[in-house]
């Protein structure tokens, strides 16, 4: 294991060179025991390294979305995000796992395995983005992309103890990202540190005509505010979500609490009475809209083509039959189901109308407040295996992380500490829309404070 | 809100997925279970927030322009012959 890659980037810039930094992280890749990694680039380019999530596309190397139905795909062009790395002079050294088509909280629903903690690899590494968290909590690569539709950078970046940023819906170009559910949908952050994460961010945000929900506002100095402290900001303590915490979530949330009450921050209750709803409205939005993107693979233009095809329906029905595991094939059935004729009012449509009272709530919110605090998650990682057999279990991990997706802000997760079995915890920051800028400045100092980024994992 | 097996399988018609017998019945008691908790969203005051669009999203100009090389689309294509997708006989039946 380098050394160079325990540094922040900046640091680790300074003391060698961009060949070395790229050998270094593909040196650790190959050497790579928790299944964070589906491919690693074959020749590498010079340059900062940085791991893609493996429903990014690449024309380097294939994309599989963890799928079967995608084993052997290689996309005719790059991501725009991938673009904007490599013309800043990131060097892509590999493609992280992920949930199948990052449909799921663990990385267990990977056709091509599990990804393990590095903290504890008995146990889950998070998901979806769960090689991307894994990868940098284990110093293989300095950064990685991810991409959530309802927590999967941040949860599985709490998991693993590292900085996970969901953006403003519509900071990042989604082209070449591939769709879940369009209207949720974001290009997200992992990296060790907050500088890297804001850095990053300068890179990869921006309008892009590939893109028509990207917005035109301009990309902002991310970076600005880091040392700019917390004095006078007002954060809202979630009511809703930490009432029933217990035991150490909570002992180490009030902990990150005067942390930020330490630095000058006023920190009061706040109250987002319809978050209690947001896993039900998230099942029933992203899988609808799942079960429409999904529509493409179908054998016939890229992908998993069935041996038993005698006609075209067949050739739909066996392609994907084969190709998509069961994860995917629940929530493509839950949303088909919720769009269907005679269910499509009682559902789709009743979903949209409490995500819209939920946005409103989130609006009154931020009229009093700078940020909305919570712990990223209810619970640090689970033991591989614990959850697989109860889908609704799962879904409940997200229960702090989706909100932000619904509602279209941007949210951040920073470590916050360790439970007793040495498992990470993390704190959830959550902003207003484009409130980037402010979310790094309260997260640099919480980081500033604590210090946990330093600590890495033995394994 | 309770499935039934003969709701997954015209539910699995419209997503073109198949189950056999067994995975009917898992799929009908997971949906139930899932939907069960998705119900609760029916106790939610939401007069006022009436499902209504996000802003619209905006339209470009339909102007051609380059799009992916061919060769690379052929190169992903299952079945590929004289720049064409080809799939199993739709026309003429038997």
């Amino acid at each position: 294991m380098s050394e160079l890659l325990d540094l922040p980037w900046h640091e680790a810039r300074q003391q060698a060179s961009a060949r070395e930094l790229v050998d270094a992280s593909l040196a650790a890749i190959r050497n790579d025991r928790l299944n964070a990694f589906l491919r690693v680039a074959d020749g590498a380019a010079e340059g900062q390294p940085i791991a893609v999530k493996d429903n990014i596309v690449t024309t380097d190397m294939p994309t599989t979305c963890a799928s079967r139905i995608l084993s052997n795909f290689v996309s005719p062009f790059d991501a725009t995000a991938v673009a904007r790395l490599r013309a800043a002079g990131a060097s892509i050294v590999g493609k992280t796992n992920l949930d199948e088509f990052a449909m799921g909280s663990s990385t267990e629903h990977s056709a091509f395995g599990p990804t393990r903690n590095p903290w504890d690899p008995s146990r889950v590494a998070g998901g979806s983005s769960g090689g991307s968290a894994a990868a940098v909590a284990a110093r293989m690569v300095p950064a990685a992309l991810g991409s959530e539709t309802g927590g999967s950078v941040r949860q599985p970046a709490a998991f693993c103890g590292v900085v996970g940023l969901k953006p403003t819906y519509g900071r990042v170009s989604r082209w070449g990202l591939v769709a879940f559910a369009s209207g949720l949908d974001q290009i997200g952050i992992v990296t060790k540190t907050v500088r890297e994460c804001a850095e990053l961010l300068g890179v990869i945000a921006g309008s892009d005509a590939m893109d028509s929900t990207s917005s035109p506002r301009p990309v902002d100095d991310y970076a600005a505010d880091l040392g700019a402290g917390v004095r006078g900001l007002r954060f809202g303590v979630v009511r809703e979500a930490v009432e029933k915490l217990e035991g150490e979530v909570r002992t180490n949330f009030d902990e990150a609490l005067a942390v930020l009450r330490g630095g000058g921050a006023i920190v009061e209750e706040a109250s987002v009475p319809t978050l209690r709803y947001a896993i039900a409205i998230y099942y029933i939005v992203a899988n609808a809209e799942a079960s429409a993107n999904l529509a493409r693979f179908d054998g016939v233009r890229y992908g998993h083509r069935s041996a038993q095809s005698p006609t075209l329906d067949d050739l739909y029905f066996h392609s994907r039959g084969e190709g998509f595991g069961a994860e995917v094939k629940r929530r493509i059935m839950l949303g088909t189901f919720a769009l269907s004729s005679g269910y499509y009012d009682a559902y789709y449509g009743r979903a949209q109308s409490v995500r819209a009272r939920m946005r409103h709530d989130f609006g009154e919110a931020f009229h009093r407040f700078d940020y909305l605090v919570t712990p990223t998650t209810p619970e640090p990682a689970f033991p591989i295996g614990a959850k697989t057999a109860d889908p609704l279990s799962m879904y409940l991990s997200d229960v702090f992380t989706a909100p932000a997706n619904l509602v279209g802000i941007p949210a951040i997760a920073v470590p916050s500490g360790f439970s007793k079995e040495g498992l990470p915890l993390s704190l959830q920051i959550m902003g207003p829309h484009f409130s980037e800028r402010a979310l790094f400045r309260a997260a640099a100092f919480f980081e500033g404070e604590t210090g946990w980024w330093g600590r890495r994992p033995a394994a | 809100m309770k499935v039934s097996r003969d709701e997954v399988r015209r539910i699995a018609d419209l997503a073109h997925l198949a189950f056999d017998d067994a995975g009917l019945d898992r799929m009908a008691e997971e949906l139930t279970k899932i939907l069960s908790y998705i119900d609760q969203l029916s106790e939610v005051d939401v007069r006022g927030f009436e499902e209504h669009a996000e802003g619209a999203t905006p339209m470009r100009d339909d102007v051609p322009r380059p799009s992916v090389d061919r060769e690379l689309v052929a190169r992903n294509a299952p079945a590929w012959s004289d720049d064409h997708f080809v799939v199993p006989k739709v026309i003429g039946g038997e």
